[in-house]
């Protein structure tokens, strides 16, 4: 296995030195990567503490430092009024360069390298149909013992996996279907609460609720089913957008998608019984890593094989050309029903996640608000791409992340990137291209003919 | 309901149409044009308010320290004539920013800038205001006439009028005149009419300041009604103004105007009959149904017609 | 019996009568053209039959089964093909999917199949993809089967739809305006394509066609259309020289 990622386009990386560079990084397999970070994250588990303090941060650093940049940024744009803190949040800056060298990047490369030959050999013993479940547990394995070290981590990682499931099950709607849906906070609403309900109901005490009907003991069981409820709801819930979109598309369709956001938050807010506008509480947190993970894992693998299978594709044949998908024997209405009621589905589990994470929701949390921030991560990452959306998510939460020190300009900040990155690149950073590891399917490279007119 | 009960949700229902089609005519004229979605354009109106009320502020200062003494209608008139200079300059600025870069780009990507303009607009705001809300100047003193035992202030009337004035106006500016005829012909092919010689990024920049101008009559008229500002206060009327103007048909300038006093009358007789909490869900439900069975709206055509990605 | 028949098929746009009491029949195996001028209803007539458009008017039976008011998926899986005149590829799709895609109405595997990628779904996507890169080497291109149909050279595109239409494995295969826009040489490439379409998979061909060089060599019968109504009909020799078409095309001296 000489290079991981099947050859990716970007114009970056075209110069020599790029090139170069990319090369010693390509030829490294993935499983090496997993390796070397999940080294460096013991070395942090033994070491980390003792390095931050000597480097002068106050613990270990939450997500890389990424907050010391923001902080530095803050201080920097209060100018010569902040002199003494530019300093301090330069020397913070400065420690977490030097702790994520120390700890995480100089140990991941060499591990890395070091566990080539190693890596290969273990790897042509086994079967190639492993592989991708080996590298998710490895990969698994190296998320825990990071994140399990600081609460703050946990929780990131945690809303990183439901922006991601959001994200992915939102490009199905407008990516691979092409149409504009705004209704993602709408269907994680319906999630959210109906997965809720039904937990609350179930297995706490609850002011509203009374005792537990089931034995508190079967929660964790039946909290999976319960997020497949949530998500079905959200998919039946669905058919409202699903139904008008055999007649309409575009901008007519979108307002659809809106009213019905306005719709299940005025539903909610007119329900007494579960709190009303002033949300609802007590769910059990039972959302922990390995359940977001698998949870995300799945959305992933089952929206990456639709879009895949020849089935899936209809999609983009509706999307491109509805008329020629219809002579084509695509059942148009079929293919509209199942990327809506899919879609809808994993914003219901992401809503039902959510929910269990944070042990509190209220309407507003899914208003109109919600669904741009994961309109934002998509075309951030990319229209019709898995690994767009991914990096579209991830990219946004740790943006927030470096920006979080800053407060409210965060929001200006946020905001005036995310126009420069569309107007440098409109397709966002990915769309309509895959970076996938070699291992999953045979390598079939999309090609594009040199433009003719 | 007594005949004054309807009568006063009635004359509500007027001024609320009245803005959401004053703000609806802003989505829809660009719309029409470009073909985009401008999701800043709530946040416009939201602009156009805080700017009248500087305005105002700046007419009443100048008056009261007596350099020349204004009588409060001339500040009213001369607010709403600045505000709606100042706040079309904002919707070009606007338009070359973020909407003039991503012309060729998929729609979706523009509706993106869009609505980061706005959240870029409101965060401002706060960051340069602060979180107060601020309360606008009453310019027009409060009246209220009763004719056969119906109660209406002078207020609500000037607001209806007013809108229903401009609305005039812009129809027949765009009927009668060759810019009008400019815009026409653009809304009916967007590519070919570039090459006749229409000057495009010129059509472009006056359908922004035109419905940024409109946005910003509503943004006042409304402060007058409501006099309480807070940046925030474009998001969701921006959001129900594009509502209705998709529900009157995107780019129809009648069916702008026909949404957003549909729009009106739902919400206010929906909260009349029922409790108002339940304004917004009876109100969507209804235009969910409408778009339903009436997919292209009351004024639009066929999707198929005019498809461009 | 007739495959295709067609009784009284009459068609409104609002008040304008694009289609006027046509009627046809087409054999297994046939090669029939229909020609007229620009605006005659020629592309309709095959909007009505492919289900695009509901007639106002008339009867569809193709093998024995009544079309009006099938959905077009409906009606291609009964084993109805077509081509675009105005060509209807999907931009950002490559060759091969185009060609996969239209296999649609026989997959098997459903929704579980494509979520979890079951070994029945392996197996039939492997069939389909079989079948696909034989059909784009039928047409000579397969060596453009992962490029992305947007950019490609239009003989090309054609050739990718032509495919596509086979895929749907009709036995009655409508070619809207098949060399539209090509060049002579194109031109003689795709009536040799048509031919061998015709001669190895046995299918009955309906075109419309513009280039009177293509109709008259390859048609048996042509039918000539002007306004919507029939106005001339048989084999390419008499059509040549009938008047009425003569006068449909060139028009009528004005006598002032």
């Amino acid at each position: 296995m000489k290079s991981v990622f099947s050859k990716v386009r970007n114009t970056a990386l075209e110069s020599t030195l790029g090139r170069r560079l990319w090369g010693s990084v390509a030829a490294i397999p993935l499983m090496s990567w997993l390796i070397g970070a999940l080294g460096a994250f013991i070395l942090e588990n033994l070491v980390g503490y003792s390095l931050a303090l000597l480097v002068g941060l106050p613990g270990i650093p939450a997500i890389f430092g990424l907050s010391h940049l923001g902080a530095l940024i803050g201080a920097l744009l209060k100018g010569v009024s902040g002199y003494a803190e530019v300093i301090s949040s330069l020397m913070l800056f400065l420690g977490t360069l030097v702790y994520d060298l120390v700890i995480y990047i100089i140990p991941t490369y060499i591990l890395a390298r070091l566990s080539v030959p190693l890596v290969e050999k273990f790897l042509s013993l086994i079967p190639a149909r492993f592989y991708t479940l080996l590298h998710l547990a490895v990969f698994y394995g190296a998320l825990h013992l990071w994140s399990y070290q600081d609460d703050y981590r946990l929780l990131v990682v945690r809303f990183i996996g439901i922006a991601i499931m959001l994200t992915v099950s939102l490009n199905l709607v407008n990516g691979y279907m092409g149409e504009f849906s705004c209704a993602h906070g709408g269907f994680m609403a319906v999630g959210a609460y109906v997965s809720s309900v039904i937990m609350v109901w179930g297995f706490v005490q609850d002011d509203v609720f009374g005792p537990p009907v089931l034995p508190p003991a079967l929660a964790p069981i039946a909290f999976p089913i319960v997020l497949i409820i949530g998500g079905l709801a959200s998919s039946l819930t669905a058919l409202a957008v699903a139904i008008p979109s055999f007649r309409t598309r575009g901008d007519y369709l979108a307002i659809i998608t809106l009213a019905f956001t306005f719709i299940v938050k005025s539903a909610i807010e007119n329900m007494e019984v579960i709190g009303g506008p002033r949300g609802f509480m007590n769910q059990p947190k039972l959302a922990g890593l390995p359940w977001v993970f698998i949870w995300t894992v799945l959305c992933l693998v089952v929206i990456y094989n639709y879009v895949n299978s020849t089935y899936g594709k209809a999609t983009c044949a509706v999307r491109d050309n509805e008329t020629a998908a219809e002579v084509m024997t695509v059942d148009t209405r079929r293919i509209k029903v199942i990327a809506f009621l899919t879609s809808a589905f994993w914003a219901g589990v992401a809503g039902g996640l959510f929910a269990h994470v944070v042990g509190y929701i209220n309407p507003a949390t899914f208003g109109i608000m919600k669904s741009a921030e994961v309109l934002a991560m998509l075309y951030l990452g990319g229209l019709n791409s898995i690994t767009g959306s991914i990096v579209g998510a991830v990219l946004f939460q740790l943006l927030s992340e470096i920006l979080r020190p800053l407060k409210l300009v965060k929001w200006v900040v946020i905001p005036i990137l995310l126009i420069t990155v569309m107007i440098f690149r409109p397709m966002g950073l990915m769309g309509f291209r895959e970076i996938r590891p070699q291992f999953l399917r045979p390598k079939k490279e999309v090609k594009y003919a040199p433009a003719s007119d | 309901m007594t005949l004054n009960e309807f009568a006063q949700h009635f004359l509500n229902a007027l001024q609320w149409g009245s803005f959401y089609a004053l703000i609806a005519l802003g989505y829809s004229m660009v719309y029409g044009i470009l073909m985009l979605f401008n999701f800043a354009h709530g946040d416009i109106f939201m602009a156009g308010a805080y700017i009248g009320l500087f305005v105002a502020l700046a007419l009443l200062s100048i008056s009261t320290t007596g350099i020349i003494a204004l009588p409060n209608w001339l500040v009213f008139i001369l607010t709403l004539v600045l505000a709606m200079i100042f706040t079309s300059f904002l919707g070009m600025l606007v338009e070359r920013v973020a909407y003039r870069p991503l012309r060729d780009a998929p729609r979706a990507s523009a509706a993106i800038t869009g609505l980061m303009v706005g959240i870029f607009l409101e965060t401002s705001n706060l960051l340069f205001l602060g979180a107060s809300r601020k309360t606008f100047p009453p310019l027009i003193e409060k009246t209220v006439y009763e004719i056969g035992g119906v109660t209406f202030t002078n207020i609500k009337i000037m607001i209806v009028g007013l809108s229903l004035i401009l609305m005039l106006a812009l129809h027949l500016f765009v009927r009668k005149t060759k810019w009008g005829m400019a815009m026409r012909a653009m809304c009916y092919d967007y590519v070919v009419v570039p090459l006749m010689g229409v000057p495009m990024n010129a059509i472009a920049s006056l359908t922004f300041a035109i419905g940024s101008a409109l946005a910003a009559v509503a943004g006042i008229l409304f402060s007058i009604a409501y006099p309480v500002l807070e940046p925030y206060m474009g998001l969701l009327i921006g959001w129900k103004a594009f509502v209705a103007a998709i529900l009157g048909g995107r780019g129809s300038i009648p069916g702008a105007v026909l949404g957003g006093f549909l729009l009106g009358f739902l919400e206010i007789f929906v909260a009349a009959f029922f409790t108002s909490t339940l304004r917004d869900l009876i109100a969507y439900s209804i235009i969910l149904l409408i778009l339903t069975f009436k997919p292209h709206g009351f004024f639009g055509e066929p999707y198929s017609a005019r498809l461009r990605l | 019996m007739p495959l295709l028949q067609i009784r009284n098929l009459t068609h409104f746009f609002g008040g304008l009568r694009a289609v006027y009491n046509f009627r046809t029949e087409i054999e297994p195996g046939e090669l029939r053209g229909l020609i007229g001028p620009n605006g005659a209803g020629k592309t309709t007539i095959f909007n009505l039959v492919t289900g695009i458009y509901k007639p106002t008017k008339g009867e569809i039976i193709f093998n024995g089964t009544n079309l009006v008011g099938l959905r077009p998926n409906q009606i291609t899986a009964l084993g109805i093909g077509r081509t675009f005149q105005n060509l209807r590829l999907w931009r950002y799709l490559t060759a091969l999917d185009h060609v996969k895609i239209a296999f649609h109405s026989k997959i098997h595997y459903g929704l579980t199949g494509a979520f979890f990628r079951t070994k029945r779904c392996q197996e039939e996507e492997e069939e389909i993809e079989e079948k696909a890169r034989e059909l784009l080497r039928m047409m000579g291109i397969e060596q453009y089967a992962d490029y992305v149909v947007t950019g490609l050279p239009y003989g090309i595109q054609r050739k990718v739809e032509m495919a596509r239409a086979l895929a749907t494995e009709p036995k009655l295969l409508l070619l809207d305006e098949p060399t539209a826009g090509m060049s002579p040489a194109e031109m003689m490439e795709t009536m040799e394509i048509i031919e061998k379409i015709r001669d190895e998979l046995g299918l009955a061909i309906w075109l419309i066609e513009h280039r009177m060089k293509l109709v008259m060599t390859l048609c048996e019968t042509i039918q000539v259309l002007d306004f919507g109504e029939i106005i001339a009909e048989g084999p390419p020799e008499e059509i040549k020289s009938n008047p009425r078409v003569i006068k449909a095309y060139l028009g009528e001296e004005v006598t002032v």
